[in-house]
């Protein structure tokens, strides 16, 4: 076996977190139950993963076999990585019906032909989603195995999800195979980006709860009654705005839990106004800035803003319109006709 | 006004530094610097010995350089600038190789009369400290401070209020060439999840701002910070319908220099480095009474 294989391999199970290094290696199938039952996993990492190495020595693995293994591990450990949102255009009507062996053989002939040191490997998971792994070399250099692309293909949509690795100059690349093998026109980047593929999924693909034009609010009432029959002499203040504030809230937000992303970037390039018995800045250029919100869970945090007291509800469009715009980066600017309180955002 | 020599400072910008406020220094004497230099070595010497400073594998001897940085103060009256360098030489390495700087320390006062006017005679007031360099260092040398000259240092934290007067301050700085934007941060930590806002205004828009604001050259009131503050709050308001008020600002970035709430300052600008000290010594003397 290969020196560099066997040290990817010694290097992609340590990465692998104890627990579930032994499921891995079975969903990976390279290694006989036999052989597995022969590992003893309660040792330390280091020593499991050289006797994997020992094992994938005896089998003579090579890099192919060792690719899918990292697959393995960046699907399930896909929240690691940084994911872009492409788009797919088609001119016509045509709905050509999805080749897999087709599509596969024309993404290795685009990329094989313009770049002669590459590895790909393909892994179709239940959900039509079909993962591409990419490791680029150069015209004079083995391609680098850790250094990855990885594209998320679902055949029935026109989307493309691709975690950006190192080599960006390859991006390129990789969206005219994506394009050619899929008979598409072309393919856009969408201003959409997170680390939470599924979220990023949940929200191209319209899987969020939707606030519908039905809105019939959760009774607030149920829920506050049993604690206000406690003691009669204790008022909510401000029961009235705080169930407006909740329930533009659930309008604006929906009723099921938000997308997960972690960021979202506002250019703006508005004009500043202030109250204008300030006269203040009266300029007609642009006050340039550049926000950016982040979070573990950003969208989350911006619903329990209004109730907090720290905005008002319902929270701003620019906010509210992540999901179903698909986006989280924007450019911002006056509408043309100067109504206050109007943007565009191109 | 300037610090002296730019080439001479150079290497206390674009560093990290952690701030601490330190009380006045009992009997110290400038005279004796090699001295303390020397005590100092052989402290941390022997606070090694005890293994307190090893770094896993590596036994090194640690060199201690004390010095004067007499251009950084504001008047006559203040204090000289003292730093302290904490070097290393590895013992596999040639003769003449060059010392690794592990550890700077330096105090300073600049504009501290507040606090030094008061002070009797065998007091020297010297109120904050930054340093640069591992935290096992930090509290081996300020250790042997606090018992040598009866001192005791505190982590200096900045409120929200001085970060706004720095971003006022630092926005109406002029600046030659094309400059970073004036970045605040913003953190809201007691939501279901926490959120940070960033807001990173253009250079010259922030600048344009204040110079509305300002009402006398040279002179900065609290109501006039208020009011730049206001603005920038209200100019986000209206575009995300949040009240920045009701957050707290963490971070103040410009051209001339970053400080955190936490305590950390970093200088860019050689040029307004003793204005920023000045600032901050007037943290450290409030932080100390």
């Amino acid at each position: 076996m290969d020196e560099t294989v066997a040290e990817y391999i010694r290097r992609t199970v340590l990465k692998i977190p104890r627990d579930e290094i032994k499921t891995m290696l079975q969903k990976w199938g390279f290694l006989s139950e036999a052989q597995l039952q022969n590992i003893n996993f309660h040792q330390i990492k280091e020593n499991i993963s050289q006797e994997v190495v020992q094992l994938c020595e005896e089998n003579c693995a090579d890099i192919k076999q060792a690719a899918v293994l990292d697959i393995i591990y960046n699907h399930i450990h896909q929240n690691k990585r940084m994911w872009s949102v492409y788009q797919m255009n088609k001119k016509g009507e045509e709905t050509e019906i999805f080749d897999l062996t087709d599509f596969k053989k024309k993404i290795k002939r685009q990329l094989r032909t313009a770049l002669k040191n590459v590895t790909i490997n393909f892994r179709e998971y239940e959900d039509n989603a079909i993962w591409i792994r990419v490791a680029w070399g150069t015209p004079y250099t083995k391609p680098n195995q850790y250094k990855t692309s990885y594209a998320v293909y679902h055949s029935q949509t026109p989307y493309v999800f691709i975690s950006a690795s190192v080599f960006r100059s390859n991006l390129p690349l990789l969206c005219q195979a994506l394009v050619v093998a899929t008979s598409y026109q072309d393919i856009r980047e969408m201003e959409l980006r997170g680390h939470s593929l599924n979220s990023l999924k949940d929200i191209v693909f319209r899987r969020y709860s939707q606030n519908f034009q039905t809105h019939c609010p959760r009774p607030l009432q149920e829920r506050n009654v049993a604690p206000e029959n406690a003691d009669l002499r204790i008022i909510r203040e401000n029961k009235m705005e705080k169930e407006k504030i909740e329930r533009v809230n659930w309008e604006v937000f929906g009723h099921g839990p938000q997308p997960k992303l972690e960021f979202a970037q506002y250019k703006l390039e508005t004009i500043f106004r202030s109250d204008p018995k300030m006269h203040i800045l009266d300029k007609k250029e642009p006050f340039r800035c550049v926000v950016k919100f982040s979070s573990p869970d950003l969208l989350e945090s911006l619903k329990s803003l209004a109730p907090a007291g720290m905005a008002d509800a319902p929270l701003s469009p620019l906010l509210t319109c992540i999901t179903h715009k698909a986006r989280n980066y924007f450019k911002i600017r006056d509408k043309k006709d100067l109504l206050p309180g109007g943007f565009t955002s191109p | 006004q300037a610090s002296g020599d730019p080439q001479r400072i150079a290497f206390l910008l674009r560093k990290q530094w952690s701030l601490y406020s330190v009380t006045p220094l009992y009997r110290f004497c400038e005279a004796r610097l090699r001295d303390y230099g020397r005590q100092l070595g052989a402290f941390i010497a022997a606070e090694r010995q005890k293994g307190l400073a090893v770094e896993v594998g590596v036994e090194l001897d640690v060199k201690v350089a004390v010095s004067c940085l007499p251009d950084l103060k504001g008047s006559e009256q203040d204090q000289a600038a003292l730093l302290l360098q904490l070097s290393t030489r590895s013992p596999t390495s040639k003769k003449n190789s060059e010392d690794k700087v592990v550890w700077l320390g330096w105090f300073c006062c600049v504009a501290g009369d507040d606090l030094s006017e008061n002070l009797p005679e065998d007091f020297t007031c010297l109120p904050l400290f930054l340093v640069h360099g591992a935290e096992r260092y930090t509290a081996i040398v300020g250790g042997w401070f606090q018992k040598t000259f009866d001192c005791y240092f505190r982590r200096l934290t900045i409120s929200p209020l001085s970060l706004s007067w720095m971003a006022a301050m630092w926005a109406g700085c002029k600046e030659d060439k094309a400059t970073s934007a004036m970045e605040l941060l913003f953190s809201v930590p007691c939501l279901p999840q926490p959120l940070d806002i960033s807001y990173a205004i253009h250079a010259e828009d922030a600048k344009a701002l204040w110079d509305t604001v300002q009402k006398t050259p040279g002179e900065i009131t609290q109501e006039e910070v208020d009011v730049f503050m206001d603005c920038l709050y209200s100019h986000f308001h209206r575009h995300f319908k949040i009240y920045l008020s009701a957050t707290k600002l963490v971070k103040v970035s410009t051209a001339i220099a970053s400080a955190h709430s936490d305590g950390f300052v970093k200088f860019f600008q050689s040029q307004y480095l003793t204005g920023v000290l000045m600032l901050l010594t007037e943290l450290a003397i409030s932080q100390i009474q």
